[in-house]
């Protein structure tokens, strides 16, 4: 049978099945965060209307005015709905090291040198975008 | 050539909601704050959940059309939005790379189980690709909007007329593959169902694909836009890979190059829930009823709706960028 050959390898199956259940989390927490957001059932660091009012302004700007913590700073005040919500779409964000990740490790046991550094490699500049070396701060 | 009720809605209804509703409601907006206090309400004096509320179903259009015309949800989400909504540049690009983001997340998976979708070609452009949209993201934020709003709309009138130019090759020939795709051990097999057969395929030109892919990356980056739009010729018509594939692909390397760009925009506080999740939601949802309207409406007449759109969002970005 022809579909027979046409089958992902293991490292591209184990990608696609980590993607799978980390995308469908991640799309059930953005809109639970959101929730919670909106319907304000956790106090907010900063009131929606006081956003929306200056929402105008450039990143910077309204981070300055409302004195927003950049990088990872908003881990401090995870008990605030505006800040979960922001965490829940962090995470989304970081689904794909997670994929990297899994699939790394499979290409390290079928010893598949060239494919384990460069998702090795991957995975390093996805973190270092992800560590705030770079990008956070005014 | 007649059309149905069903493609006279779509070609009607959706570019009429793409562009003009925000236009009544922001003209009604205008209205209503000249009678109210300006405190009172939010920056453009609607209550900020209409805006939510409107942005939400803006995307849902998007979403669909942009399905139908098969490309990606940022590239309209930006220009358009930016546009036509109240928000900064910065807020609707950060928001127009979790949308893309979002949505080849969530299309990803059945692209890799399916076979169609190769990990090893996206791997290989990805590593390069991400890099680059980092410095796209940090050279983006830290211009002058006027600037950006300027170069953006040079480029999606570029992209227009990329999208009215580029052909397509559903199997391109390969002679032979190169040597660099030959150590990536890059090539593969799918199941193409319309032949009821496996395709075999293989790539050419790989170290031009990569070149390529440092730019896609960096423009990417630079305004937010994801880039189905460019990814999909460089695969198909300079690498060589088949069409189907190179549209699968496209969309796992964007979930890669558009994840380092937007940690870029998430450190800068430049994504926002309250734009940036209605949009995906909408898209999503509007992505899902597009792809069940794909088979009932003439695709060909959509592509000219989204290439007069991208137009249009285009030369109002220059204007804008030129103060005008």
């Amino acid at each position: 049978m022809n579909e027979k050959h046409s089958k992902p390898d293991n490292a591209q199956r184990v990608y696609g099945q980590v993607l799978h259940w980390v995308s469908t989390l991640g799309i059930v927490f953005v809109i639970l965060g959101f929730a919670i957001y909106i319907f304000e059932l956790f106090p907010l660091k900063v009131p929606i209307s006081d956003i929306a009012k200056n929402w105008h302004l450039g990143a910077e700007e309204l981070n300055r005015q409302f004195h927003l913590p950049t990088g990872w700073a908003w881990v401090n005040d995870m008990l605030h709905g505006d800040v979960l919500s922001f965490a829940s779409i962090v995470y989304l964000s970081g689904a794909t090291i997670i994929c990297l990740a899994a699939v790394a490790v499979v290409f390290f046991r079928e010893k598949n040198v060239i494919y384990t550094t460069i998702a090795f490699l991957q995975i390093l500049v996805l973190v270092f975008a992800a560590s705030g070396i770079i990008g956070s701060g005014h | 050539m007649s059309l149905k009720f069903c493609d006279w809605l779509f070609l009607l209804v959706v570019p009429a909601v793409l562009f003009f509703l925000p236009e009544i409601v922001f003209a009604a907006d205008v209205v209503a704050s000249e009678g109210i206090a300006a405190e009172s309400l939010p920056s453009e004096g609607f209550a900020w959940w209409v805006w939510v509320l409107l942005l939400f179903v803006f995307s849902f259009f998007l979403g669909i059309i942009a399905v139908v015309a098969g490309v990606g949800g940022g590239v309209l989400y930006v220009p358009i939005v930016s546009s036509l909504f109240p928000f900064h540049l910065d807020f609707v690009r950060g928001a127009g790379l979790m949308v893309a983001l979002a949505g080849a997340l969530s299309a990803g998976a059945p692209l890799l189980n399916k076979g169609l979708a190769n990990l090893r070609l996206a791997l290989s452009m990805a590593l390069i690709g991400s890099i680059s949209s980092i410095f796209g993201a940090l050279v983006g934020l830290a211009l002058p909007s006027h600037i950006i709003q300027l170069s953006l709309g040079f480029t999606i009138v570029f992209i227009a007329i990329i999208m009215l130019m580029a052909k397509k090759s559903e199997f391109p020939e390969i002679s032979a593959p190169d040597k660099l795709s030959q150590i990536l051990h890059i090539h593969g097999i799918y199941y193409e169902a319309s032949l009821k057969k496996d395709i075999d395929w293989q790539i050419h030109r790989t170290p031009v694909g990569l070149v390529l892919f440092v730019v896609i990356g960096f423009m990417a980056g630079m305004f937010g836009l994801g880039a189905g739009w460019a990814n999909v010729p460089v695969f198909n018509l300079v690498l060589g890979a088949p069409l189907k594939v190179s549209v699968a692909t496209s969309v796992f390397v964007l979930s890669i190059n558009d994840t380092a760009a937007a940690w870029i925009y998430l450190h800068k506080g430049a994504v926002l829930p309250l734009i940036a999740v209605p949009s995906i939601a909408g898209m999503m949802l509007g992505t899902k009823i597009g792809a069940k309207l794909l088979t009932r409406v003439k695709t060909k007449s959509v592509r000219v709706i989204v290439i007069t759109l991208l137009l249009l969002a285009g030369f109002r970005a220059i204007l804008k960028g030129f103060g005008i």
